[in-house]
């Protein structure tokens, strides 16, 4: 990632050098193959990071089979010592101890083991060993990742382990990734002729990205001319790519915020937008759902830690069934008397909010709870020059899966139907012999366990706390006056418009001003549509 | 009762009631002795004025939801709008008494490093132009967004999350720090008011009775605006807007000036909160704020007025009762009472009265049973 | 008409005789204990951070008595909630005050609710102790900070990146509000006399409760790439923590690549988040939960046993209210009465043992001497200590950075004066009454 990391490892080496390891030490240790590396384990017992470092850094270089093993189990917190015989230990991953010099296995455990401890400085330092280390690796995934390291570390001393890792790879992608870092440490090195870091310049300028950016500012500013001319039309060629990835991923921002924005008020859209209620306990019941998949985690962490993956996949019908109940006996106990006094319906469900946020509070405490990520919703992929993570990804897909589905269940099937004539005229739906009172509770069950397993997603990015709620009951109620009242549709596009708008603002405006805006644009919207973005047509909506 | 007017009974009880409030509350905190059972201690005086404020607050919501139509959730912005006005004053008033001694710059502003007055905090020095602001502040604010929602027909629902969405956006625009009013920490420390300490009994009294007094006034100008000419065509159009309408009456213009009036009364009351509570911060502008307000009004009995100040009393002394009393549970007790309001009292509090007392004297038509808001 | 005024007495008498029975209610019991007000919020935002801090103090209190009380007295815990709402704050201050007749009130979270309790406790001369981390910039006779002032946090914090990690840009992140602006404002300054220049320097400030990070968490990957060190200092208010840090690791940035050192995340924030991701990123503090002595491994235990919860964690703030407290104790016993004026008289001076192996003072401008740590995060969601200060640091009421404070001077000892002017040699504020 930087120079001064570079600079870091050479000084260690140097150190290394001083504090008589010996030069000896490190030309032999890289010419006689299965080299002595008892000096730079030790240095590992001496429980200092700058120690550590140099331990590392001396074990990057070595060939010894045994580097690598310590390198991992020093990265995962694995390596210990005896503080009083200064001898360092590996632990297995099995549980086993072996000795870190000559990797033979230890039977009597001493008493007192001290972990090496990890800083930052440290973890770099391991990232750069390994990466170093795992040039040689039969997976090829393993070397672009190892590319990669050696492309953020930019050693010097890694050059020449590259240059043989590049002479034998046969896997083009891999040639590619490590002829990168290979130009990366030739664009750094001060001493490399011209020709060859300008030629370093192109291969750096055909990555790119953000990475390739830094690279080629840091060549510094009295370097020679023509590389620096050759660095600044890359800079130049970079920026403008870069210009229309920004463009690109701002919408992509908007996407990912819009569906957030989608999955909040699409149970508000039922809720408020089809029934009538001014639903105030619909950021609760959010939360509820949020909580569900607390609940869910937590078991499953107790009992069943092998389904965690299927956490979220087991949250959400519990998060629905739940939510849902807690809807309609809200509905059949509160709510049903107040029909036809929509207004009211405020009043009750704020009092109802209050009390679920509170009971909340004194069930699970008011500090936030942690929700994990299953695997397989962490991490990104790249898609030109945007870094696309998986786990907005995901949440796009679902929430504009809920709103299809919800859209089915509405349109295509009896429910739906009903629920449509119960809406639009009670008596006369009451007259056909539909059990209004029941289409009630059912409706208001499903916008509540909409509600619940929008909860389920948001508890992904967002703190899972008693406060959850409160946070997107007003931008709900936007999205949804924003679309119609009583539209899907409008409140799909609201949703994404208002997300979007949202991100192209906000580079120029800042967050607060961006939101700001969006709301004095709402505002004015309403003056030209009164009715939003979908009105109904029709007598009803002049009641 | 005619004599009185355009007062009706339970206004007459209320009247009664403030002006005995606004004689007794000072004689009982200033002269009936400390350790007297009828002394009224100096923690209750503010507090009792910070209920009248939100009375008159709630009573300005009544107006135009009551007897308009219109639900506001965001009278919040007007209440606190008049409370900056006040709150700048006051800033200005502490002079080279702040902590770092700037004659003219409120401490916020030396340590944000302005270096001179923002423009629009001239003028606040003086007390007339700033209650003056306090009044056209509001009044401008919502006589423009009344102006445009009014005329383009914005009813119901959508008006109110626009109203909602305007609080919002205030409320974000003065939690920033460059807007030039302090921020979140808002406007505090204040030391006069006119000359008086503002931490003296006697000022705090007097700001009792002040509130009393505008409390009343405000009543009497709403009673006076509803029981007009002006007041019937505007319980119409409530009732029936478009058949307003197509009656020939400027429906917009009719809602345009309950809904100035409503919001230059919620400034007042904003004017008057703020000395007496000490401190005026965003927070005010909070959404959830101004939904309270609503609930108090709801809770006293919509579109009687009386209802509406009664709320904000019932509601507000029940806080300030639970959150000492049950720390823990307070949110229970305040979510259940607004549930079952809802459910038993449709017509609030007051309702339950009228309802109780008709039943006594049979023929015993009040504004209140007359009043049956219709949505 | 005399039908209404009749009854309209009996209601005025019938209110001013409750109303006189919940006073001398009041009045009655100052007698048997002191009391101590609690004044955290229980619900709203702020719920979050300060019923951890009420339940300690109730802690403290119960501890208190099993050793006797104080004075011969029992102690009695007056809690209240302020629901997160300043004006309520205020309120319930003076409703602790005159009503409860509490002999000290422990209590606030935010600058604001601080600020607005203030003019209470001058007004009617009473004690706050308050245990947050805040901007500094401050020193009022009636109020004890045993939080950390921005010298015992921000700028150690600062060193050490620019030493350690050898940090060279800098990205101020905060939450638009004071703390995080004159905190911001104190480094910049501090980074700019150190060389730093403004193009090195990003400042950027975002709304509470913040949920949305993608753009601004893109920006500073943007600016990290620049191809020198770069860090980011987070005073990122509570809430809006959690989705901050899952933005970082959800973008891959990872604490070897830009590290994050936050001044409001605690062991509890990381409580509520995955700490995997994060693995690395620091926070400075002058308490770390992980810290091995004697008397923190004492003082978890117990709360762990009062929480009845074994993994109940504690935090900075819960230990600045148990030196806060411990002082008061001493205090007490030294001026031998619970009144205000003798109380604030035998503060200063007043030497407590931190849980963290040092002893920290109370200073004459109301301030403590507390150590810095800095801990790097734990896929525990623990910290381990990287860097300490060697000595305590003396909090400082008024930054030496700042224009407008740099010769103001806290002493409440000697100048009687929370903001003496040492070049004018006046105590601003009071000399121009």
């Amino acid at each position: 990632m930087t120079i001064s990391l570079m600079r870091l490892v050479l000084s260690a080496l140097l150190g290394l050098v001083l504090l008589g390891a010996g030069p000896g030490f490190v030309t032999e240790g890289r010419s006689q193959g299965a080299a002595d590396i008892a000096p730079a384990v030790a240095r590992f017992a001496a429980d200092s990071y700058s120690d550590t470092e140099a331990g590392l850094a001396a074990l990057a270089l070595s060939p010894n089979p045994q580097a690598a093993a310590i390198v991992d189990a020093v990265g995962d917190g694995r390596l210990m010592f005896d503080p009083a015989t200064k001898t360092v230990y590996v632990k297995t991953k099995a549980g086993g101890l072996t000795d870190a010099a000559t990797g033979a296995a230890v039977t009597t455990a001493p008493a007192d083991l001290k972990t090496v401890r990890l800083n930052n400085r440290v973890r770099r330092a391991v990232e750069a060993a390994a990466g170093a280390l795992a040039l040689a690796s039969p997976d090829a995934a393993k070397r672009i990742d190892a590319a990669g390291a050696v492309f953020k570390s930019r050693d010097v001393a890694a050059l020449p382990a590259l240059d043989a890792a590049i002479a034998r790879e046969r896997d083009t992608d891999v040639k590619a990734a490590l002829a990168q870092a290979r130009a990366a440490i030739i664009l750094t090195k001060v001493d490399a002729p011209e020709a060859e870091r300008i030629a370093a310049t192109k291969l750096i300028v055909d990555r790119g990205d953000q990475e390739a950016l830094a690279l080629l500012a840091g060549v510094p500013a009295d370097a020679s001319p023509a590389l620096r001319t050759a660095a600044d039309a890359g800079i130049e060629k970079i920026n403008r790519s870069l210009a229309f990835w920004n463009v690109a991923q701002n919408i992509w921002y908007g996407l990912s915020l819009g569906s957030v924005l989608l999955l909040a008020a699409i149970g508000l859209a039922i809720t408020f937008g089809v029934m009538g209620v001014i639903n105030m306990a619909h950021g609760e019941m959010v939360m509820l759902g949020a909580y569900t998949t607390f609940v869910v985690q937590e078991l499953i962490r107790t009992k069943a830690p092998y389904l965690f993956d299927w956490s979220l996949a087991i949250a959400l019908p519990l998060a629905f069934l739940f939510t849902g109940l807690v809807g309609i006996v809200i509905e059949r106990t509160v709510i049903r008397f107040l029909y036809g006094r929509p207004l009211e319906t405020l009043l009750a469900t704020w009092g109802i909010s209050l009390m679920l946020q509170q009971a909340t509070r004194t069930i699970f405490g008011p500090t936030n709870k942690e929700v994990g990520a299953p695997s397989w919703m962490s991490g990104a992929f790249q898609l030109g020059q945007l870094s696309i993570t998986y786990n907005r990804l995901c949440i796009i897909i679902f929430a504009l899966g809920v709103f299809f589905a919800l859209l089915v269940v509405l349109k295509r099937t009896s429910l739906g139907l009903y629920v449509r004539a119960v809406t639009q005229n009670r008596r006369m739906a009451g007259a056909m012999g539909i059990r209004t009172g029941r289409i009630d509770a059912l409706t208001f069950g499903l916008g509540s366990g909409i509600a619940g397993i929008a909860g389920v997603a948001l508890s992904q990015i967002d703190n899972v706390s008693p406060n959850l709620g409160q946070g997107y009951i007003i931008d709900s109620f936007m999205v949804v006056v924003f679309g119609g009242v009583g539209n899907l549709w409008g409140t799909l596009v609201a949703a994404f418009s208002l997300g979007i708008a949202n991100k192209l603002l906000e580079p120029f405006a800042g967050a607060v001003l961006a939101k700001i805006a969006l709301l004095v644009f709402i505002i004015l919207f309403i003056q030209k549509r009164p009715r939003g973005l979908f009105a109904l047509k029709g007598r009803a909506v002049e009641s | 009762m005619r004599g009185l007017g355009i007062v009706d009974r339970p206004g007459a009880i209320f009247l009664i009631l403030l002006v005995a409030a606004a004689i007794l509350v000072p004689i009982a905190n200033l002269v009936v002795p400390e350790g007297s059972p009828f002394h009224i201690s100096n923690y209750l005086v503010p507090l009792l004025g910070k209920y009248l404020c939100y009375a008159l607050l709630a009573v300005s919501v009544d107006l135009v939801w009551g007897y308009c139509g219109v639900l506001s959730l965001g009278h919040g912005a007007f209440f606190a709008l008049g409370g900056y006005a006040m709150g700048m004053y006051l800033m200005r008033q502490i002079g080279a008494r702040g902590v770092y001694g700037n004659p003219v710059l409120p401490d916020f502003m030396v340590f944000l490093n302005y270096k001179e007055l923002p423009w629009f905090w001239y003028g606040f020095d003086w007390f007339p132009f700033a209650m003056i602001m306090a009044l056209v502040v509001p009044g401008v604010l919502a006589f423009a967004f009344g102006w445009f929602a009014f005329r383009s027909r914005v009813t119901g629902v959508y008006l109110s999350i626009i109203t909602q969405a305007m609080t919002f956006a205030l409320m974000l625009a003065f939690f920033r720090n460059d807007m030039g009013f302090g921020g979140n920490n808002g406007l505090t420390d204040f030391k006069d008011i006119l000359g008086f300490s503002i931490s003296a009994d006697s000022t705090r009294v007097t700001l009792f009775v002040l509130s009393a007094v505008a409390l009343a006034a405000g009543y009497l100008l709403c009673r006076a605006l509803v029981t007009s000419k002006y007041g019937k065509v505007l319980v119409a159009v409530r009732d029936a807007e478009s058949r307003t309408r197509f009656l020939g009456y400027r429906v917009a213009n009719y809602k345009l000036l309950a809904w100035t009036v409503s919001a230059m009364l919620a400034g007042a009351a904003g004017a008057l909160y703020v000395p007496q509570v000490g401190i005026i911060n965003p927070g005010e502008f909070a959404p959830a704020n101004s939904i309270e307000i609503v609930i108090w009004v709801a809770v006293g009995g919509r579109g009687t007025l009386v209802g509406a100040a009664l709320g904000a009393l019932i509601v507000n002394a029940g806080k300030t009762w639970f959150t000492g009393v049950l720390p823990e549970a307070w949110l229970f007790a305040l979510g259940a009472l607004f549930v079952l309001v809802t459910l038993f009292l449709p017509r609030g509090v007051l309702g339950l009265w009228g309802s109780l007392s008709a039943r006594r004297h049979k023929p015993a038509p009040s504004a209140v049973a007359s009043a049956k808001p219709a949505e | 008409m005399l039908e209404f005024l009749g009854r309209t007495t009996k209601g005025i008498g019938a209110l001013a005789a409750a109303a006189a029975l919940a006073a001398s209610i009041g009045a009655a019991n100052a007698q048997e204990t002191i009391k101590v007000g609690i004044l955290h919020s229980l619900s709203g935002t702020m719920a979050i951070s300060e019923t951890t801090l009420k339940n300690a103090m109730l802690m403290l209190i119960d501890e208190q008595n099993k050793k006797g009380g104080v004075l011969g007295k029992k102690l009695e815990a007056v809690v209240v909630d302020p629901a997160s709402n300043w004006p309520l704050f205020a309120e319930k201050a003076r409703e602790l005050i005159t009503k409860d007749k509490v002999a000290v009130v422990f209590g606030c979270w935010t600058s604001v609710s601080r600020k607005s309790v203030l003019p209470v406790f001058k007004e009617l001369n009473s004690i706050l102790f308050y245990p947050v981390q805040y901007e500094g910039e401050e020193s009022e006779r009636n109020v004890f900070y045993t939080g950390a002032a921005p010298n015992q946090q921000a700028i150690p914090a600062v060193d050490y990146l620019a030493k350690e990690e050898k940090v060279e840009r800098w990205v101020l992140a905060g939450t638009d509000y004071v703390y995080p602006r004159t905190t911001n404002k104190i480094l910049e300054a501090y980074l700019k006399s150190k060389g730093v220049k403004s193009e090195d320097i990003m400042i950027n400030y975002t709304p509470f409760g913040q949920s949305d990070w993608q753009t601004i968490v893109a920006d500073i990957k943007k600016f990290g790439s620049a191809g020198k060190k770069t860090a980011v200092v987070s005073t990122i208010n509570g809430d809006a923590n959690v989705p901050f840090y899952k933005e970082l690791a959800n973008q891959g940035i990872k604490a070897t690549d830009i590290p994050v050192v936050a001044f409001s995340v605690g062991e509890e924030e990381l409580a509520g988040i995955d700490t995997k991701p994060l693995v690395g990123h620091l926070a400075a503090w002058n308490y770390f939960m992980s810290i091995k002595t004697p008397e923190n491994d004492a003082f978890i235990k117990q709360w762990q046993t009062f929480m009845k919860n074994p993994k109940a964690v504690t935090n900075d703030p819960m230990e600045a209210h148990y030196i806060g407290f411990n002082m008061w104790v001493q205090a007490v016993t030294k001026a031998g009465s619970v009144d205000p004026d003798k109380v604030i008289d035998a503060l200063p001076g007043t030497k407590q043992p931190n849980l963290t192996g040092g002893v920290s003072e109370m200073l004459p401008n109301h301030h403590i001497t507390k150590p810095v740590f800095i801990g790097e995060i734990e896929d525990n969601g623990q910290f381990n200590v990287v860097w300490k200060t060697d000595n305590l640091i003396p909090g400082e009421a008024w930054s030496k950075q700042l224009e407008g404070s740099k010769d103001l001077v806290a002493d409440w000892v000697q100048l009687k004066c929370g903001n003496y002017d040492s070049v004018k040699k006046v105590c601003l504020g009071t000399a121009t009454k």
